[in-house]
């Protein structure tokens, strides 16, 4: 299958800052997510995707076409930026009707595709009231709103759930589900594991402006079962709880932060030190306070995959 | 093309219109955005009033018996001619209301583009940084327009009626191609020097400070000069004095300083092809690193 989009030995420099380099990368159609920590390169090949930056080195093409001066490709493809980008004295509604008419629809077409694109994010009894009154999550799904209300066949999401909360969280995964359910091609970054587990599996792991991995969820996951998890449990019977576990197979080594009543695990089995986790919870009538995961971040995968 | 594994969206049956005029909705918003603002409006009606004087001036020059006890020795300057309308564009008071307007509907044309990241919205679309550029500078270049173009016309035609015959026109065939060009020269002027102060800053109060400051600076710094070094060229460094300058060199008149009117226009020329491109490098200058 032809990839929607190819990037081809893209290089991208901001004088002495590298911001991506060597990046060949093939996007087909469903849902894939860029995965990386801040300041990985994520927005910088967004940008040189939806031809907004120009690569130093290599090229991007969408459908087989070049996308650097190419204004005619932005019609099959809508970028929802990560950072607020709005007139906040306009309304929602108007919002889009307005950066719709740049696309050169009728007036009566931006009309109706604004109102079809602030229903689609559930936003339409809001959509005369000023942006500047919108919630965080309102601002998000607007943004959402202005990238699809073209309808565009790619969708280019930059952390679009970067400071929600739970319950836009979830509007925004639902709707991007739905997207991917209509057959569009859609790139969407964040930095944070759990988020892209609830959206796709298809993952392309990007740090420091390189890509390090690609696969699915399940390779990620392989990845962190096979570096050692550390688990801290705050428990008012914490040496009890590590006197127990103690002699599991699993556990790979234990340590004490007596000051603040907690024990760290480490393990290579994180599903099996839960489960028993939970059995010795409801046997011993055991006070867990706090469970934490101190390296249950991407930061830790990409040390492990870089051999920091 | 790739293959779509599951198509459930439809097209727009429509047909797209290419778009050679793809700063139109650029312009629209930006005029529309203006006259949100109440204080706008208010000023936007009491720019007119330059205009109105200048009207009923051209009714009464026509009356002048009726109104004698009115006019008497301001004969000459109720005088309809070339000078007269010459006068109405080189106002102080019209570059003033320019400004005034352009400080609450121009200042933040870029600058809140700079201010809300939007820029990336525009350029993620079919848009070109000319078709921008050109959007943001048909906004200011609208408000200059009806400020001169429009009313300079009117005034034209009041005069012809109001004197009931065409032998004005007859006698300055050139003085409406003079309103043309010289208000397409200030709406021009205008457009780059108010994108090029929106450009300067993410915040329109700023914008709006470095508009008059520069204005009004380079007034006085030409006025100071030519106190101290007694020469007309010192002028060349007044905005206000150079667009007087070229106004009477495009209405056939003497110049109103001793000096050649072209070095006025290449002055303001060169001002304005340096302040095209520090805007054409902001606006490529915006990018976001991550």
């Amino acid at each position: 299958m032809t990839a929607v989009i190819e990037a081809i030995n893209l290089s991208r420099w901001y004088g002495h800052v590298l911001g991506i380099s060597e990046v060949n990368l093939e996007v087909q159609a469903g849902v894939t997510a860029l995965l990386g920590p801040n300041g990985a390169g994520k927005s910088t090949l967004m940008k040189i995707v939806t031809g907004q930056l120009k690569p130093n080195i290599g090229e991007v093409r969408i459908f087989g076409e070049k996308v650097w001066n190419n204004r005619h490709i932005f019609r099959r493809l809508g970028f929802c930026p990560e950072v607020d980008a709005f007139y906040e004295e306009l309304s929602g509604f108007e919002f889009l009707s307005g950066l719709l008419s740049l696309y050169g629809f009728s007036q009566a077409e931006c009309q109706k595709r604004a109102e079809r694109a602030l229903e689609a994010v559930e936003l339409t009894e809001v959509k005369n009231r000023k942006i500047k009154s919108y919630s965080r999550g309102m601002r998000q799904r607007v943004k959402i709103a202005q990238a699809l209300a073209h309808d565009p066949e790619i969708l280019i999401l930059d952390e679009p759930l970067s400071g929600l909360d739970p319950l836009s969280k979830r509007r925004i995964i639902k709707l991007i589900k739905e997207l991917k359910g209509q057959g569009k091609t859609i790139l969407v970054s964040s930095h944070v594991l759990p988020e892209v587990e609830a959206l796709t599996s298809e993952i392309i792991l990007i740090h420091q402006g390189k890509i390090l991995a690609r696969g699915d969820i399940y390779f990620i996951r392989e990845l962190i079962d096979t570096h050692p998890h550390m688990i801290r449990i705050k428990s008012p019977q914490f040496r009890e709880l590590a006197r127990i576990l103690a002699g599991e197979d699993y556990i790979l080594d234990i340590s004490f932060r007596p000051s603040e009543q907690a024990v760290i695990f480490e393990t290579h089995h994180r599903d099996h030190f839960f489960s028993r986790l939970n059995e010795l919870i409801l046997e011993l009538s055991l006070i867990i306070e706090e469970i934490t995961s101190p390296d249950d971040n991407l930061q830790a995968v990409f040390d492990y995959l870089v051999g920091k | 093309m790739a293959t779509i594994r599951e198509k459930g969206y439809h097209h727009w049956e429509g047909r797209l219109k290419e778009k050679p005029r793809a700063f139109w909705p650029i312009i629209r918003t930006g005029i529309k955005l203006a006259f949100e603002r109440r204080r706008f409006k208010l000023l936007f009606a009491f720019s007119f009033v330059p205009a109105v004087v200048y009207g009923v001036g051209v009714y009464v020059s026509e009356r002048l018996e009726d109104f004698k006890f009115m006019a008497q020795g301001a004969e000459k300057t109720l005088q309809v001619n070339p000078n007269f309308f010459k006068s109405y564009l080189t106002l102080d008071i019209i570059y003033f209301m320019i400004l005034l307007l352009m400080s609450l509907g121009g200042a933040g044309l870029m600058a809140d583009d700079f201010k809300h990241k939007a820029v990336q919205l525009y350029f993620s679309r079919p848009l070109t940084k000319l078709d921008y550029l050109f959007g943001k500078a048909g906004v200011v270049m609208f408000f200059v327009g009806v400020l001169t173009l429009v009313p300079g016309i009117l005034l034209l035609i009041l005069k012809l009626l109001f004197s009931g015959s065409f032998n004005f026109f007859l006698n300055y065939p050139w003085l409406l191609l003079s309103i043309i060009f010289y208000s397409a020269f200030l709406m021009l002027f205008f457009a780059i020097f108010v994108l090029f102060c929106s450009s300067l800053s993410n915040n329109r109060n700023y914008a709006i400070a470095i508009m008059w400051s520069i204005y009004i600076f380079s007034d006085i710094l030409g006025a100071i000069l030519k106190g101290i070094f007694r020469s007309p060229y010192s002028s060349l460094l007044s905005i206000k004095a150079n667009l007087g300058q070229v106004g009477a060199a495009f209405f056939l008149l003497k110049p109103p300083y001793d000096y050649p009117w072209y070095l006025s226009l290449l002055t303001l020329s060169l001002f304005s092809i340096l302040a095209y491109v520090a805007i054409n490098r902001k606006v490529r200058g915006v990018e976001v690193i991550r």
